[in-house]
């Protein structure tokens, strides 16, 4: 029951990554994204990979902060596409995680594809650097999961690296473009 | 480390020192020198790293860090190739490691090669150019300098975690994907208006090759696969740094040496690129005789769009002129001789 609802909690916070264009609901995005992750990697990894996810995402909703539009800009006008997609998104992996795959472990194949698929997502569809280093931390939080889906007692290594790239990541502040 | 990878590696850092001392401008050579090293560590961590899963972390911090190198291209454009790419392949790891029926497996199959397009930048994950870009921040660093590391990476290690049923599909798949790109890359090479555009479909093209090879399941599909991606690094890489470089001519040249470099860059004999061939068309033989014929088809579509890009070199002088003469002599020494290519690569 547990871990169904750090899966939900994941899908909402990458949902919340893909809806947000401010910091701070991106901030929110990545913390809520970490947070159901790092429960899930308790269950799957053991205490030091979710302590390094839990961190991580910190770090990174932190760094978030600190550069950004200003605001939430949760679900600004003409995001209803983006909402959309949330919505099939998590339809889809739930289907595939709980329905079509067998096995233990619904809820860990459920959150490693669903914010997987958002996060790459969220890349595609968006322009802004704050927004393009959000979602591509919290996909290095998610590819983490992808190496514990299928292993029976799988290494903190993955975590860690996760936790390391998904903190760097957030803090990056790129050079603007140079004009032709 | 695998010994193909370690190869690739070394022959990186060959293209690198030959981009280093044949730039024509200090201030190029230093920046080459500089973001050059960063690639090489990137790829040699990749190379290093002892899980798929690490691999994928090194390909998204080197596909950040380059997407924040100084460049032309919009940092969206630049960051989309590398993390559609990990997106792919994780999911692809996803689908491979779950328990279900065997279209997960061959979902994962899917995922795996998708996901080595759009890290490498082929069909059909093309990554956007710019013309007046720099090598160092152009797509060209995927297709040529860490593209062939993390592709070697890549399918050794995929085809290590991947279901027995799903290599068949995995292997069906190159091909597929090897065939488009080839025609593709071929004709786009031939038929585009922009050089630089040229250049690029030509990498598409050999990258076609590389994918057929890889996906023949024989030796020397594996051996021809290798000997590709070496014309890659170590002949279309370094003659497309001098291409890019040489100053603009008016008058359209067809000297004596634009005629051999193009037929280095179409594989003719007696260059590596053509005992790559032999050893391609040799490996679909053994498998299913006309996937040579198509593959035999696709070769000749080579001959054009290296005449052209042949004459985009201009007529080399001083630095430069010394550069294409060694790229000429080390792709005739590989083309007569591949044996110590191959049996370094353990192949």
């Amino acid at each position: 029951m547990v871990e169904a609802a750090a899966a939900f909690v994941a899908w909402l916070g990458a949902s919340v990554v893909v809806l947000s264009d401010g910091r701070r609901g991106l901030a929110l995005g990545v913390a809520l994204g970490a947070a159901g992750i790092a429960v899930i990697a308790l269950d799957v990894a053991g205490p030091i990979a979710a302590g390094s996810i839990a961190l991580g995402g910190l770090v990174a909703a932190a760094g978030r902060l600190g550069s950004g539009r200003e605001g939430w800009h949760i679900m600004p006008a003409g995001s209803t596409p983006r909402l959309v997609l949330c919505i099939a998104a998590g339809l889809l992996a739930l289907w595939v995680a709980a329905g079509v795959a067998t096995g233990p472990g619904a809820p860990l194949r459920f959150t490693a594809m669903v914010v997987i698929g958002l996060s790459g997502a969220r890349v595609l569809g968006g322009e802004d650097a704050p927004v393009l280093f959000t979602a591509t931390g919290l996909l290095a939080l998610s590819v983490a999961l992808a190496a514990g889906t299928g292993l029976n007692a799988p290494e903190p290594w993955p975590f860690l690296a996760a936790a390391i790239l998904a903190g760097s990541i957030a803090w990056i502040s790129p050079r603007p473009v140079r004009a032709a | 480390m695998q010994p193909e990878a370690v190869e690739l590696i070394v022959l990186a850092a060959a293209a690198l020192a030959f981009a280093v001392a044949f730039s024509p401008r200090a201030a190029s050579r230093r920046e080459l020198l500089g973001k050059g090293s960063v690639g090489i560590v990137g790829a040699a961590a990749i190379a290093a790293v002892p899980t798929f899963d690490l691999a994928l972390f090194v390909v998204l911090a080197l596909g950040v860090v380059h997407s924040v190198v100084e460049g032309k291209r919009p940092l969206a454009l630049r960051l989309r190739g590398p993390v559609v790419a990990v997106t792919l392949l994780a999911l692809g790891a996803v689908f491979a490691r779950v328990q279900g029926p065997d279209v997960l497996e061959r979902l994962a199959a899917v995922g795996i090669v998708a996901g080595l397009a759009a890290a490498v930048g082929v069909l059909p994950y093309l990554h956007p150019i710019d013309p007046e870009e720099q090598l160092t921040s152009s797509p060209v660093v995927w297709l040529a300098f860490v593209g062939p590391v993390l592709a070697a990476v890549i399918v050794e290690r995929a085809q290590s975690f991947l279901p027995v049923d799903a290599a068949g599909a995995f292997g069906a798949l190159l091909i597929g994907l090897g065939l488009v790109n080839v025609v593709w890359g071929g004709a786009a090479a031939w038929l585009t208006e922009s050089e630089a555009a040229a250049w690029r479909y030509s990498f598409v093209a050999d990258w076609g090759l590389v994918l057929c090879g890889l996906g023949l399941i024989v030796a020397d599909g594996q051996r021809a696969a290798i000997l590709v991606l070496f014309s890659i690094v170590l002949c279309r890489l370094p003659l497309c740094l001098v291409s890019l470089e040489a100053p603009r001519e008016k008058a359209v040249t067809r000297r004596p040496v634009n005629l051999v470099v193009a037929a280095a860059l179409a594989g003719s004999a007696p260059f590596a690129g053509f005992a790559a061939r032999l050893l391609l068309l040799r490996a679909a033989t053994q498998l299913f005789w006309p996937l040579a014929v198509v593959l035999a088809a696709g070769m000749l579509l080579w001959l054009p769009g290296s005449l052209r890009l042949g004459r985009s070199l201009g007529l080399p002088k001083g630095r430069q002129a010394v550069g294409v003469a060694l790229v000429l002599a080390v792709n005739v020494a590989v083309g007569l001789y591949p044996l110590p290519l191959l049996l370094a690569a353990h192949l």
